[in-house]
């Protein structure tokens, strides 16, 4: 038997979880003894990342299936309320769109409508759908945002405009769900080395961005925050400086 | 900038193994190397006032040392394990050595553990591009730990003294992995001289880490730095732009007050902040916020000779370290000061 390490009994659940900045992020809770709900669209892979994070002595729930899916959201839902809280919702999982990027006024009416159901309207269902769990556990949310959301660059149309839409919503639940101590924030993780990284740049070398396993001071610091101090804030994990308002 | 050209010519004697106090001397009985615009002067610390004029601002660190050294056990044997910083009572970033004198790193697993006393410590992970570094989660608060089991940490160069050695008279919240050293030398009498001239004092906190880092990565701006607590409250932001405004000098005793003044720097001036800081000053990106730094002497392939290679680029230190050298200044946290000032007193 392990000996009981830190805090068993938080409970967090990462969208996106079979590889890149979720799974690295999941393997770090659970290692921190984290209850842990994992979820992403790719089955095998989540499959292997459950069993792995598994051998890392947490108790792990895995829930293949698309965030964009009401029935889906509500069996990661399930999964939470079985442990009674939820501490710390990640909405991590991400949809690029089309590849290669297209231009905005050339993209698809379909092709928004998918990432923005996928980057905005899932989260923002999520946590309707887990308020009284969040509640319970005086819970942070935090949206896994882009610097494309402000940087305006070509051919990021599609994903930076539904990331800034994203950034208004954790900005605006903040506001809206300080007084039932739940906690918000956004998170631009920067490049990485990730598959949806390289999806964005076909062809290209990529190999001088560095492993999402560079964010995991900032989880270490941010996780460490008392949530309602930090709410409403949008952090970049690779600055410099992480700031707590005065 | 290359690492390789953090370097300098050092004989390996220079290095200063206790305190003065320890025999009998007082702590500002110590050497003071002036660096202004390329001239170098020798004085003593006691001169210190001289060479500041009213109107200056020297800004302190308060962080204390804590005894963040602890003996523990592991799949390797008995080890040391030094507290590097805190994120919570359970959480920190640790340095697991074989020995105060033997560095690791140690073929340490993720996920293994350590026992420090009767509490279990799990070394989670690396530290992102420093492998020396682990994240540590214990069962117990470490606050405790350090309280029962810690002793000051130390390296090979000088015995461990006992924990007010490690204190400075700004010394005022508990926090830092080792001491932050440049101010040990300032005593009450330096203090009454330097606010006689006029020289004000201003706060600011940074808990610094484990020792100056050495840079690893092939050029300096790429190495990865570990994040330390600090603030700077809005009194001191307040005092250090009003110092800029009437046309005085800021000095920062010690690179940890570099550290924090200049993560609290915006180019409308320095501004209130509390967080956590990585900031690598270094040529690069050169300094903003001050305009001195009074500190000690720094190893070669450093993070702080890179912070003051970016006061005096590296020419500049080589410069000024040979003058320290052939003049036989001593080294380390015991040893002598540097003075160094971006423009001198008005005449």
């Amino acid at each position: 038997m392990e000996p009981d390490l830190g805090d068993p009994e938080r409970v967090a659940l990462i969208t996106g979880t079979s590889r890149g900045l979720g799974r690295v992020l999941a393997g770090f809770l659970a290692k921190q003894g984290y209850g842990l709900i994992v979820t992403a669209r790719n089955g095998v892979e989540l499959n292997a990342a459950g069993a792995d994070l598994r051998s890392r002595g947490s108790p792990v729930v895995s829930v293949g299936g698309d965030v964009s899916d009401a029935a889906h959201r509500q069996r990661l839902v399930d999964a939470a309320a079985k442990w009674g809280r939820l501490d710390l919702l990640v909405n991590n999982a991400s949809e690029l769109g089309d590849t290669p990027l297209p231009p905005l006024a050339e993209a698809s009416r379909e092709n928004l409508r998918r990432v923005f159901d996928v980057n905005v309207l899932g989260p923002i269902a999520l946590v309707r759908e887990a308020l009284p769990l969040l509640e319970r556990a005086h819970g942070l949310v935090v949206n896994i945002t882009s610097d494309a959301a402000v940087g305006g660059y070509p051919g990021w149309g599609v994903y930076g405009a539904s990331k800034a839409a994203l950034d208004l919503a954790s900005k605006t639940l903040a506001a809206e769900l300080k007084d039932r101590g739940i906690a918000v924030v956004a998170v631009d993780p920067g490049d990485m080395r990730t598959k949806m990284h390289q999806d964005a740049y076909p062809g290209q070398d990529i190999s001088d961005r560095p492993l999402p396993e560079v964010t995991l001071p900032f989880w270490a610091w941010l996780l460490s925050q008392d949530p309602m101090k930090v709410t409403g804030q949008r952090f970049q994990a690779q600055a410099a400086v992480w700031e707590v308002p005065t | 900038m290359k690492t390789a050209e953090l370097t300098f010519d050092r004989p390996p004697d220079r290095v200063a193994h206790e305190p003065p106090e320890i025999r009998g001397r007082s702590r500002d009985d110590v050497r003071l190397l002036v660096t202004v615009g390329g001239e170098h002067r020798h004085a003593r610390f006691e001169d210190l006032p001289s060479f500041l004029a009213a109107g200056d601002l020297l800004v302190v660190n308060e962080s204390a040392a804590i005894p963040a050294s602890m003996a523990a056990e592991s799949l390797h044997g008995s080890i040391l394990l030094n507290l590097s910083t805190r994120f919570r009572s359970h959480l920190w970033i640790a340095e697991p050595r074989w020995a105060f004198d033997k560095p690791g790193p140690l073929p340490i697993q993720p996920g293994e553990g350590l026992k420090v006393g009767a509490a279990h410590v799990r070394l989670l992970s690396e530290y992102p591009g420093i492998p020396r570094l682990w994240f540590a989660l214990s069962d117990r608060p470490f606050d405790s730990l350090v309280a029962e089991h810690g002793r000051p940490i130390h390296y090979g160069y000088t015995a461990e003294w006992p924990m007010d050695t490690y204190e400075t008279m700004f010394s005022r919240v508990p926090g830092s992995a080792e001491m932050p050293s440049a101010a040990r030398p300032i005593t009450s009498r330096i203090r009454e001289a330097l606010e006689g001239t006029g020289v004000r004092i201003a706060p600011i906190l940074l808990h610094t880490g484990v020792s100056s880092l050495e840079i690893e990565s092939p050029t300096v701006e790429g190495q990865a730095m570990y994040p330390e607590p600090f603030s700077v409250t809005p009194e001191t932001a307040l005092a250090v732009n009003r110092t800029h405004a009437a046309g005085g000098r800021v000095v920062a005793v010690g690179t940890t007050v570099v550290r924090a003044l200049e993560s609290a720097w915006t180019p409308e001036g320095v501004r209130p902040v509390a967080g956590f800081t990585r900031m690598f000053v270094n040529p690069d990106r050169g300094v903003h916020a001050v305009d001195g730094l009074l500190t000690g002497f720094h190893d070669p392939v450093t993070s702080h000779l890179a912070l003051l290679a970016a006061f005096l680029g590296i020419d500049g230190v080589r410069d000024a370290y040979a003058e320290a050298v052939r003049a036989g200044y001593l080294w380390h946290e015991f040893g002598d000061s540097h003075l160094v000032l971006a423009r001198a007193n008005p005449t």
